[in-house]
Parts: C-alpha cells; structure tokens; sequence
C-alpha cells in the first residue's frame, strides 16, 4: 500500500475541458506532447502501484501569469470526484492582494489539507515576508506545507530560491507545523538530510526522478549520496513516497524504490505511515 | 478492389499483458464483405506488438517472461533520461525493444470471406507500456 504525496494533475481530463487554458498550462509547467487523461484510466495506473491514496498539487503564479496554472478550485473539483483517494492541496501566489482570504478559503470553504509553496517558481526565498502570512495561517489550521525543494523543471524557475538550506529558518520557527521538502531537495541532498535529522516537523519526498532510471537515480540517492544506514537508522520517520508523476508514473518510481533494500517497518513508513502522520490521517489509514 | 479500415480502441488491464483479439479481427473480416484478399493487423504504437501464437496460458507466460529476460526493467537503457520535449523521464525503454521484437503487425490470407489462420493460432494485441488507451487498425484489401 502506498500514499503517493506528489502528483500534478496537469493531465486530469476533468479540469483540461479548455484547450487554450491546458496549452497554458502546460507550456508554464513543462509538460509537452502528451493528452488529458480520464480518471478511471489514471486510478488503474495507480491502482499498478497500489496507490490508495494521492496528494494533487494546485500551481499558482498568477501574479504573473493571470490565472493559477492549476487552482484550488480545480483542485477541489478533482477531489469531489474520488473523495476517499485525492488528497487536495491549496497553493496561492503571495503576491495576490487577496492571498490571505484565499487560502482561508481554500482551507475552510474546499476543505484542502495543506499548502504548495514553490519558491523556484515564486522567485523569492522561503523566509520571504511575503509568505510568512501563509504559514501563519497553516500553523492557525494545523495544516502542512509542502514545498518544492531543488531544481525545479518548470519554466522561469530558479532552483537558488529552493535550496534546502533556504528553509531551515521557516522549518525552526513554525515547529508545530509538518514541513515538507519535496524531490528530497535534489541535487542538494545532503543538505536535506542535515535538516532532517535536526527538525522532527521536516519532512522529504522521493520525488526526484531527473538522471537516469528509478534503479539507478534511488541508489545514487540513498546509496551513494546518503550513507547506506542513513535512511534506515536516521530520518525512516521523515521520508515520504512520492512520484512526481506526470514526469514519471508512479509503478515505475514504486519499483526503483522496491529495489532498495530496507526492512519492512522502514518500507511501510516510507511507502504511507509518514505520509499519513504528515496529513493527520493516521486514523484514516489504519480503515484501508 | 475493396480497401476496409477499421481503428479499434482497446485498453489492457495490467502492465505488461497480451490480449487476443482474434475475434475482433474474424468479426471485421466478415463485416468488410471482402471474399478473397488479405488482412493487416497493425497497432499505432511503439511500445505495443501485434504477434500471432497458441491461446495457452502457460505460453502467454512464457512469451512475456522471455521478452522481460531479454529487455529487463533494471537495465540502464539511453532511453532512461530527462526528455525536454515532454518534460518527462524516459522510463518504457524495455516497451519499445519489446514492441520491436514482436513488431507492429501481421498479414493473413482472406479465403472465402474468413480469415485463414492455423489451427492453434491466435492473434494478440500486446501491451508493454500500459495501462494506457490504445488503438490498433485491422485493413482489409480485396475483391
């Protein structure tokens, strides 16, 4: 069983109804030749991964672009239509006059569980004033962030804005709020792994599919660029599934990482148990 | 001269699997209202094969075990990189060596309005990338 944390639904056929708007969207976030996927044909690839359950991830620069690439809206209408599996994240530009409001709207009005933040995208760092409103009001709603960590594939992204170290000030002074630094802050993983053995409301996510395949990109992480007993004996509570799907499908990053040895307790952590102390669903879970 | 083509819409339920679709192909041939010619079964894609073998399980097993020794998901392929042009990872290497192993089509004789095949054979779809939606087109030529 697993909790997939990270998926764009970029290719939701549900929200891709306005060609103009999905041409958009994909030309901001980096996705190119491929069509909007139907629900039930996305659920059976998940289902390959045993996915129950998977965090959709909203986009909004629209202090930029006009109009958020993915919104809550959009995120919301996705998770009313598989309520027991979609776990909806909110995110706001905090350059919008109304950031605030929206994202209190978002929490209590759409009922999404978390914030997204990129910092890549936003281009500012996470300490930024800006953002700090956010989190103030993640911290008032016991809701958790989920921030893009490393380089960012996306487009006018700078990956300088998202260094892990970047983070360390917001992760110290919001301890009562579970922190995520997604794509384990690669190429920067060692940094990710410093903050993590330090802060126990840090979290990190395998989505890091960039150099080569799930075989051999997992190994050059957890094997190579983390000693080998870093996972298991040190951070087993802090690491989280996740795909980064549509970059990657899901099966095949569940494979890469089926392929690191580790032992059952710490694969069930980091396959949904983590990942479900992050969303508070820890009761949720032990019903599937 | 007759010239029939049909696109066919099919979807596996797993990964990796093959499907027969002899039926389909026996069915299209006798719509068609061709009587003598030759039949093409050919798929649209590049990480599917169209392939001709005995409806056993235990054979079926051993195909797809065969082409997993041959093209194995762990094997460092070139494919297995950052694709700028779709802002994805190159991850179905093993799907387009498998597919090139079975190769995209197979032509039959149409006898008397039906499709001559021997008489264990059967005619897959087979699916290495899946799941995902897919088409594959039976093209009937003749009088």
């Amino acid at each position: 069983m697993l909790i997939d944390t990270h998926i764009r639904p970029a290719l939701f056929a549900p929200i891709c109804g306005d060609a103009a708007r999905f041409e958009r969207r994909c030309d901001e976030m980096n996705f190119h030749l491929m069509k909007p996927s139907p629900l039930p044909l996305l659920k059976k690839q998940y289902a390959l991964a045993d996915i129950r359950k998977a965090a959709l991830l909203p986009e909004d620069c629209s202090a930029e672009t006009g109009t958020p690439a993915i919104s809550n809206d959009e995120i919301a209408a996705l998770v009313a239509l598989e309520p027991d599996f979609f776990l909806g994240l909110a995110a706001v530009d905090p350059r919008r006059a109304d950031a605030c409001q929206e994202l209190e709207r978002a929490f209590t009005t759409l009922g999404l569980r978390g914030l997204v933040v990129n910092t890549a995208r936003l281009k500012m760092y996470p300490g930024d004033p800006r953002l700090l409103p956010l989190y103030d009001l993640c911290r008032a709603h016991k809701k958790p962030i989920l921030f893009h960590a490393g380089l960012c594939l996306e487009k006018d992204a700078l990956a300088k804005y998202a260094r892990p170290v970047e983070f360390e000030e917001v992760v110290a002074a919001y301890p009562e709020v579970n922190i995520c630094l997604a794509h384990m802050g690669w190429p920067w993983v060692q940094e990710t792994a410093a903050l993590l053995l330090k802060y126990p409301n840090l979290y990190a996510n395998t989505a890091l599919m960039n150099f080569d395949g799930p075989y051999q990109i997992y190994h050059k992480v957890f094997r190579e660029e983390m000693g080998e007993y870093w996972l298991e004996h040190n951070i087993a509570g802090q690491v989280m599934f996740g795909s980064d799907s549509p970059r990657i499908r899901p099966v095949r990053a569940k494979r890469g990482l089926d392929s690191i040895a580790m032992d059952p307790e710490t694969r069930e952590k980091v396959y949904w148990r983590n990942a479900a102390k992050f969303f508070g669903l820890e009761g949720l879970c032990d019903e599937i | 001269m007759k010239f029939k083509l049909k696109e066919v819409p099919i979807c596996a339920n797993k990964e990796f699997e093959m499907l027969r679709i002899t039926d389909e192909v026996r069915d299209y041939v006798a719509e068609s209202g061709v009587e003598n010619g030759v039949v093409f079964v050919i798929t649209e894609h590049t990480t599917t094969g169209i392939t001709v073998n005995e409806s056993l399980p235990c054979v079926e097993k051993d195909l797809m075990e065969m082409l997993d020794r041959a093209a194995p998901e762990d094997y460092p392929y070139h494919h297995n990189h950052y694709l700028r042009s779709y802002g994805t990872i190159g991850g179905n290497a093993p799907g387009h060596l498998k597919s090139l192993l079975t190769g995209n089509h197979c032509v039959f004789p149409v006898v008397e309005g039906r499709v001559k095949l021997g008489s264990a054979a059967d005619i897959y779809f087979c699916e290495y990338d899946g799941i995902k939606n897919r088409k594959y087109m039976i093209y009937v030529m003749g009088e």
